[in-house]
C-alpha cells in the first residue's frame, strides 16, 4: 500500500513529461521484407521534439506477435539504448547525444506471421501465402509523412489491401505516401500472394558443446526439422515426383548448412543411422553442406536427424595461467532464413573447471548446471545448460565462457588408466603364480 | 584358465604357452577384424530381419529393466492379439549385451547399446575359438586345438552368423555350445562334481540363449547310452551325467520360454530314458558285486522287463493324457525333408529351412569339409571316452547339416576341430625329425598373420626335400624313412592349401556375408562409382515420422521386425510367425481383390500397407516374387476362397504380364506394386511398365486404387506404403437419382415472401423490467 504514491506520482510525471514534449514522427520509411518465411522488417523513423527540446525518451510500439529479434540503432548505426516495458510491448529508447532530431533505425525480424493460405494444397499445386500487418506504423506519436515498401519476392499476387496511394512493381508493394497519420492509429493490411520459399521450422534444436583440452571441441545439434508451410493434402505420387521436378515445389528436397571452415569429422545421421545422401563442399571461409533428408519434406512433414562435427579448440579457447576462455557461437547456421521453435544448448567442460562465468549476447534462460559422467570421468564434468524460445539467422552470435583449469588435471586420465593396466598385471601375476586350492589334488594337465 | 596349471619352470612349457596364447590372440584378432566388412563398407548397423527384434528387445530392457522386460507385453506386434516377448524368447542374448552395457556405463563409459549389439557376435567369435582350442585340446592335443581355433576364427560357415550387425542368437549360442562341450567333456574325463556342475551351468546359458540346445540335450545323452553300449561305464561316467542332467533340467526350466519343456516333450525324452537307463545300469552294477550269480540273473529279466514295460506304459500314457506334447512340425521336418513342403508352407517358405546343396558345404568350409573325415578316422582309430563324443558329434551335426542349410552352423565346430586333428597329426608325421621343435611346430595359426607364416617357413627350413603322393598312405607308426625333400613338400604344400583357405574365408566372408540387407549398395557399371540404396530406412523413416504413432500396419511378415524396430509402428505379423492364421488372413488380403481386402483391412484397423517392390531396380527378393508363399499359406487357411492354381496361367506359369492370369492381376498386391507403374517409362527406348525383376512388361496398367491412395514411395520405388482410406473418404458408386432414398420429414417450411426471417419457437416473450417465469 506504501508504493501506489510514489506510483501515482511516477505516473503523473511520466504524464506531464509526455503532454510536455510534443513528439512527432517527421518522417518513417519502412520496408518489409516478406520473400521468405520470416518477416523481415526495417523501420526508419525520423522523429522531432516540436518544442525544439533535445529529445531525450523515445516510446516505440511494437505490436508484431512473435517478434523473434530486434535491433534498434541511430542514424550513425550505433546502437543505442532501448529497455523493455508494458510486458514487451513497448521499448522505451534513451537517446545519448541531445538533440531535438533524431534518427531511429529498428530491425525487427519475427517468425510465424506469413501463413499459407490455403492451408492444404495438392502436389502440384503452388503455396500461396498471407500476410496480416498493419499499413501504417503503429506509433504514439503523431506521423507526417509515411511509405512502406513490402518485397515480396513475386509478381503473383492475389489480392492485397487497396489504401490509396500505392504501387507495384515487379516484386514489390509500395504503399504511401500517406501524410499525417493520427497517433494510434491502426489499419490492416493483408497480402495474399505466392510464396514457395521452404516453410521449415526447427521444433527443436538441442546443441551440445563438449570442450576438450586436449586440442578438440565436439559439436553436435541435435535438430527436429518440419515443413511449417501448406499441408499436403491427398496422396503422394512419385512418380508425378520425378516425372517433373518442378511440379513438387513446395516439398523440400535439400537445404544447404554452414559449418565452420575447420570443422571436420562431419556427420550426418539419423536414430535407424547414417544418411547417406549429402554432400560437402569445403570452401575458404566455411563448409557448405548440402544436407538431403531421407525423404523429400512436404507440407506437414516432419523429419528429426542429428548432425555433429569437430573442430580444433585453439580457434575458440584463449588461455591465462589457469584462466581459460570459450568464445563460439551459441547457435550456428542450420539454414537460410532458419527459425528456431526451442533451442537447448549444454556446454560440457572438462573434468575440474571451476569458477564457470558465462556471458550471453542476449537474454537467455539458464538453467541448472549438471553433472556428465562419460570416458574415464570420475567426479563428472560440469555442464552448463540454458535454452532459448523463437530464435532466428540474427541470433548467431558469440557467447563468452570464462572459468579456472589446471593443466594437472588433464594427466588424470592417463595415469588411470596405466594404472588400471598395472593392477590388472599385478592380479594376473599373483593369481598365476599362487595355489589358491583348498584340497591336494592331482591335474592331467 | 586351464591351460595356466603347467610346469612354470621349463623354458619349454614358457614357450609354449605363449605361443598358445599368442595363436589364440592372433585367431581372436583375425576373426573380430575379418566380421568388419559391412562395419567398413557402411556403418555400424543392425542387420537383416530376426537382428532387428534382438536389437530392440534389448533397448527395451536397457531402457525398463529387466523385471519390466520378463513381463513386456508388446502390444506393437501381431496387433490385435499383441505378443507376450518376456515368455517367448531367449533371453541370453539380451541380457549378455545389456550386461556388458550395464559394466561398462558403470565404468562411465558410455557406450550406445546399438554398438555392443553390431559388435557382440565378432566378440564372441575369439571366445567360440577359444572355447574350441579347449575342447580339442581335451580330445586330442594343443597343437590341433590351436588350429582348430585357427579355423574357427575364420570359417565362413560360422562367420555367415556372426558378422558384425548380425545380432543374433546363433552368434553367441556357438560359443556356449562349444564351452558346454568342453566342459562336459573334462567332466567325464575326471568323473569331478566340480566340471559337470559346470557343464550344466554353462548349459544353462545355452538354454538361455537359443533354442539350439536340444541338440546339446539329446548328444550328451547319446554320448552316454553309446559308451554304455560300448561297456564303457565307469562311475565317473554315473557322476557326471547324474549331476549335469538334474542341474541341467532344473536350471535349463528357469527359462520362461522353455518352462515345463524339457519333462513334456519329446526332444528331451531321450535324455531322461539315458538317464533311467544309467541309473538303472549303476544299480545292476552295484546288485552285481553284491549279490551272488543266479540271484544276479533272475533279478535282471525281472527287473529288466519290469522297467521295460513300466517306461514304456507310462510314456503311452502320458502321451494320451496329452502331458507329453506332440511332435513339433520342425522337428519333423528334420528328419523327413519334404515334411514341411507338404505340411507347414510357412516353415518351407523361409530359404534357410532349405535342404544344403553340396555346394554350400564346400563354399562353407573349403578344405576343412575335405581334412574332416581324416579327422573323424583319427579319432574312431584311437578311440576312448571323449573321442566317441567328437565323433558322434560329427556325424550328427552332418546329417542335420544336410537337412537344413541353416544347421550347417553346428556342423562348423566340429569340422573345424577334426580338421584341426587332421592337419595336427598330419603335421606330426611331417615335422617329427626334430622332435625338440616339435612342440612350437604344432601351433600353427592358418591366419594370414605374416609372423606365422614367416614362423612356419623357417621351420620348413629343417626339413628337406620329398613328394606329395605318399601324404595318405602314410601311417604314424612307421615313417621313419621319409625323405627330407617329401616333408618339405608336403609341408609346403599344407601351407598352400591352409594360405588358400584363408584367402576363400576372407574372399567368401566379404562377398557373401557382409551385406547388412537394408542398405543395398551397388556398383556401377559405367563410371565405377558406388551407389547406395537406402530405400528401406528411408521407408521406416518416414513411417516413424509421418505416421500417427498408434498406426497399423500391414506388410508381409518378413518386415515385420524392421517395421517395428526402425519405424516403431505397430505390425499386423512378423518373424516371429507364432500364429499361423493370422498370417493366413494377411495373405488372404493380399491375394484378394481390392474390395475383398478393403473388408479384411478395416477389420484387421489396416492404416497404412508396406509392399517391397523391386521392379524398378531389378531387386528380385520383393513381395510379387514371394507372393506364391503368400497365396499358398492364405490357402492353407481358407481354402474356399483362395486357390493356388487361380494365379497361374493355364499353362501353369506365373507370370505379371497380359496373358498373366485374371486372379493375379487384379489381386491386392499386383495392384499395390505396380500401381502408376504402367506410365513409367525406364529408359527411352523401352516400353513403359517394363518389370526389370521379372523381365515383362506389366498386364495390367491403367487403374486405379478406390480403397487405398499412395501414401508413400521411396526414391527406387523399393518400399512402396499406401493408406487405407477411411470409409467416409472414398467415393461410393454413385446411386442414381431414381434409387435414392430420402427419410419422411413432417417438417413444412413457414416461410413466405413477407417473413423471410427465420424465428425461434417458444421464444420467452420478454417484458422490460419483469423478470421472465421459468
Amino acid at each position: 500500500m506504501k508504493i501506489s504514491p510514489v506510483l501515482l506520482n511516477l505516473f503523473f510525471l511520466t504524464c506531464f513529461c509526455a503532454i510536455k514534449a510534443k513528439i512527432v514522427n517527421k518522417n518513417v520509411e519502412r520496408s518489409l521484407d516478406l520473400s521468405s518465411q520470416l518477416v523481415k522488417s526495417t523501420i526508419k523513423i525520423t522523429a522531432e521534439d516540436t518544442t525544439g527540446k533535445p529529445l531525450k525518451e523515445y516510446v516505440l510500439i511494437l505490436n508484431e506477435p512473435n517478434l523473434s529479434y530486434i535491433s534498434v540503432t541511430d542514424g550513425s548505426k550505433n546502437e543505442i539504448q532501448a529497455r523493455k516495458s508494458n510486458g514487451g510491448l513497448q521499448y522505451v529508447i534513451t537517446f545519448g547525444s541531445s538533440s531535438a532530431h533524431q534518427i531511429i533505425l529498428v530491425e525487427t525480424v519475427s517468425t510465424k506471421n506469413i501463413m499459407p493460405y490455403p492451408e492444404e494444397i495438392k502436389q502440384h499445386e503452388i503455396q500461396f501465402a498471407k500476410y496480416v500487418g498493419l499499413v501504417h506504423l503503429y506509433s504514439n506519436y503523431e506521423t507526417y509523412s509515411q511509405k512502406t515498401i513490402v518485397k515480396l519476392g513475386t509478381s503473383n499476387i492475389l489480392s492485397h489491401t487497396q489504401v490509396k496511394p500505392f504501387s507495384t512493381a515487379t516484386d514489390k508493394l509500395i504503399f504511401g505516401p500517406y501524410e499525417n497519420i493520427k497517433a494510434l492509429s491502426k489499419q490492416e493490411l493483408v497480402i495474399h500472394y505466392e510464396n514457395q520459399t521452404p516453410f521449415m521450422t526447427v521444433k527443436n534444436l538441442e546443441r551440445t558443446i563438449e570442450v576438450s583440452h586436449w586440442g578438440n571441441i565436439a559439436i553436435q545439434e541435435s535438430i527436429q526439422l518440419a515443413h511449417s508451410g501448406a499441408k499436403l493434402k491427398g496422396s503422394f505420387s512419385r512418380y508425378d515426383f520425378q516425372k517433373d521436378g518442378r511440379s513438387s515445389q513446395s516439398a523440400i528436397k535439400s537445404y544447404r548448412t554452414i559449418l565452420p571452415s575447420s570443422a571436420s569429422g562431419v556427420y550426418y545421421r539419423d536414430t535407424n543411422g547414417n544418411i547417406s545422401t549429402s554432400n560437402m563442399n569445403s570452401l575458404n571461409d566455411f563448409i557448405d553442406l548440402e544436407l538431403r533428408p531421407r525423404f523429400p519434406l512436404f507440407g506437414g512433414w516432419k523429419t528429426q536427424y542429428t548432425i555433429g562435427y569437430n573442430v580444433p579448440s585453439y580457434e575458440y579457447m584463449y588461455s591465462n595461467g589457469k584462466k581459460y576462455q570459450l568464445k563460439m557461437h551459441l547457435i550456428d547456421h542450420i539454414y537460410d532464413n532458419m527459425a528456431i521453435d526451442k533451442a537447448a544448448i549444454k556446454i560440457v567442460l572438462p573434468e575440474g573447471a571451476d569458477n564457470i562465468q558465462l556471458t550471453t549476447p542476449y537474454t537467455i534462460n539458464r538453467r541448472q548446471n549438471e553433472l556428465v559422467h562419460t570416458y574415464l570421468d570420475t567426479v563428472g564434468r560440469p555442464v552448463i545448460s540454458f535454452s532459448k524460445l523463437n530464435l532466428v539467422e540474427s541470433h548467431i552470435a558469440d557467447f563468452t565462457l570464462n572459468y579456472t583449469f589446471s593443466r594437472v588435471s588433464l594427466l588424470q586420465e592417463p595415469f588411470l588408466v596405466s594404472g588400471f593396466i598395472y593392477i590388472i598385471f599385478v592380479l594376473t601375476i599373483v593369481l598365476l603364480r599362487l595355489d589358491f586350492s583348498i584340497a591336494l589334488h592331482s591335474h592331467k594337465d | 584358465m586351464n591351460r595356466t596349471p603347467k610346469i612354470l619352470n621349463s623354458k619349454v612349457a614358457g614357450y609354449s604357452s605363449l605361443i598358445t596364447f599368442a595363436v589364440l590372440l592372433i585367431a581372436w584378432l583375425a576373426g573380430f577384424s575379418s566380421r568388419l566388412f559391412a562395419v567398413i563398407r557402411f556403418e555400424s548397423i543392425i542387420h537383416e530381419f530376426d537382428p532387428w527384434f534382438n536389437y530392440r528387445a534389448t533397448a527395451y530392457m536397457v531402457q525398463h529393466g529387466w523385471y519390466k522386460f520378463l513381463n513386456w507385453f508388446d502390444e506393437r506386434a501381431w496387433y490385435p492379439l499383441g505378443r507376450i516377448v518376456g515368455g517367448t524368447v531367449y533371453p541370453g542374448l539380451m541380457i549378455t549385451s545389456g550386461g556388458i552395457h550395464y559394466l561398462l556405463h558403470m565404468l562411465n563409459i558410455p557406450v550406445h547399446i546399438r554398438d555392443i549389439c553390431v559388435f557382440l557376435a565378432p566378440v564372441f567369435s575369439g571366445l567360440t575359438s577359444i572355447s574350441t582350442y579347449l575342447l580339442t585340446k581335451e580330445l586330442w592335443s594343443p597343437g590341433a586345438g590351436l588350429f582348430a581355433a585357427s579355423f574357427i576364427a575364420i570359417v565362413p560357415g560360422y562367420i555367415s552368423r556372426s558378422v558384425a550387425g548380425s545380432y543374433d542368437n546363433e552368434g553367441i549360442a556357438i560359443f556356449a555350445l562349444q564351452f558346454t562341450y568342453f566342459l562336459w567333456v573334462r567332466s567325464v574325463k575326471t568323473g569331478s562334481v566340480f566340471w559337470s556342475a559346470a557343464a550344466a551351468l554353462s548349459y544353462f546359458y545355452m538354454v538361455s540363449a537359443w533354442g539350439g540346445y536340444v541338440f546339446i540335450i539329446n548328444l550328451i545323452p547319446l554320448h552316454v547310452f553309446v559308451l554304455l553300449l560300448m561297456g564303457r561305464y565307469s562311475p565317473r561316467l554315473l557322476t557326471s551325467y547324474s549331476t549335469f542332467y538334474i542341474l541341467g533340467l532344473l536350471f535349463s526350466m528357469q527359462i520362461p520360454f522353455v518352462g515345463f519343456q524339457p519333462i513334456r516333450t519329446s526332444e528331451h525324452m531321450a535324455a531322461m530314458g539315458v538317464f533311467v537307463l544309467l541309473m538303472a545300469v549303476a544299480t545292476l552294477r552295484h546288485l552285481q558285486s553284491v549279490l551272488s550269480r543266479n540271484e544276479f540273473r533272475k533279478l535282471f529279466i525281472v527287473g529288466g522287463l519290469l522297467a521295460g514295460v513300466l517306461v514304456f506304459v507310462a510314456v503311452v500314457v502320458l502321451t494320451m493324457m496329452g502331458v507329453v506334447a506332440p511332435w513339433s512340425g520342425r522337428f519333423y521336418s528334420l528328419w523327413d525333408t519334404g515334411y514341411a513342403k507338404i505340411h507347414i508352407p510357412i516353415i518351407a517358405s523361409v530359404s534357410e529351412h532349405q535342404p544344403t546343396t553340396w555346394f554350400s558345404f564346400f563354399f562353407d568350409l573349403h578344405i576343412l569339409v575335405c581334412a574332416f573325415p581324416v579327422g573323424v578316422w583319427y579319432c574312431i582309430k584311437q578311440i576312448n571316452d571323449e573321442r566317441v563324443f567328437v565323433v558322434l558329434y560329427a556325424i550328427s551335426a552332418v546329417y542335420f547339416a544336410g537337412v537344413m542349410v541353416r544347421l550347417m552352423l553346428t556342423l562348423t565346430p566340429v569340422v573345424c576341430m577334426l580338421a584341426g586333428v587332421a592337419f595336427s597329426g598330419l603335421l606330426d608325421v611331417f615335422l617329427q625329425e626334430d622332435a625338440s621343435k616339435r612342440m612350437g611346430s604344432i601351433g600353427h595359426s592358418p591366419a594370414e598373420t605374416d609372423e606365422h607364416e614367416e614362423s612356419l617357413e623357417k621351420k620348413t627350413l629343417y626339413d628337406k626335400a620329398g613328394k606329395l603322393k605318399h601324404r595318405t598312405k602314410h601311417d604314424p607308426a612307421h615313417d621313419n624313412g621319409i625323405s627330407s625333400n617329401l616333408k618339405s613338400i608336403v609341408i609346403l604344400a599344407v601351407l598352400m592349401i591352409l594360405m588358400m583357405f584363408a584367402v576363400h574365408c576372407t574372399w567368401v566372408t566379404s562377398n557373401a556375408y557382409s551385406s547388412p540387407s537394408i542398405v543395398l549398395a551397388f556398383h556401377n557399371s559405367q563410371d565405377g562409382s558406388r551407389n547406395i540404396l537406402d530405400d528401406f530406412r528411408e521407408a521406416y523413416y518416414w513411417l516413424s515420422q509421418n505416421t500417427a504413432d498408434d498406426a497399423r500396419i500391414m506388410s508381409w511378415w518378413d518386415y515385420g521386425y524392421q517395421i517395428a524396430g526402425m519405424a516403431n509402428r505397430t505390425t499386423l505379423v512378423d518373424n516371429n510367425t507364432w500364429n499361423n492364421s493370422h498370417i493366413a488372413l494377411v495373405g488372404k488380403a493380399m491375394s484378394s481383390t481390392e474390395e475383398k481386402s478393403y473388408e479384411i483391412m478395416t477389420s484387421l484397423d489396416v492404416d497404412y500397407v508396406l509392399v517391397i517392390f523391386g521392379g524398378v531396380i531389378g531387386y528380385s527378393g520383393d513381395d510379387i516374387n514371394k507372393f506364391l508363399w503368400m497365396v499358398r499359406i492364405a490357402e492353407g487357411e481358407h481354402p474356399k476362397d483362395i486357390k493356388e492354381s487361380d494365379y497361374f496361367t493355364d499353362r501353369g506359369e506365373f507370370r505379371v504380364d497380359a496373358e498373366g492370369a485374371p486372379a493375379l492381376l487384379n489381386c491386392l498386391m499386383y495392384k499395390l506394386s505396380y500401381y502408376r507403374f504402367g506410365d513409367l517409362k525406364l529408359d527411352y527406348r523401352g516400353p513403359s511398365g517394363y518389370d526389370r525383376t521379372r523381365n515383362a512388361v506389366i498386364g495390367n496398367k491403367d487403374f486405379d486404387l478406390t480403397y487405398l491412395e499412395e501414401a508413400y514411395t521411396t526414391e527406387h520405388w523399393l518400399v512402396r506404403i499406401y493408406r487405407v482410406k477411411k470409409p467416409f473418404e472414398f467415393n461410393r458408386p454413385s446411386l442414381k437419382a431414381k434409387e435414392r432414398h430420402f427419410p419422411p420429414t413432417n417438417f413444412i417450411s413457414r416461410k413466405n415472401l413477407k417473413r423471410r426471417k427465420g424465428y425461434i419457437r417458444n421464444r420467452p416473450t420478454v417484458v422490460k423490467g419483469k423478470r421472465t417465469l421459468k
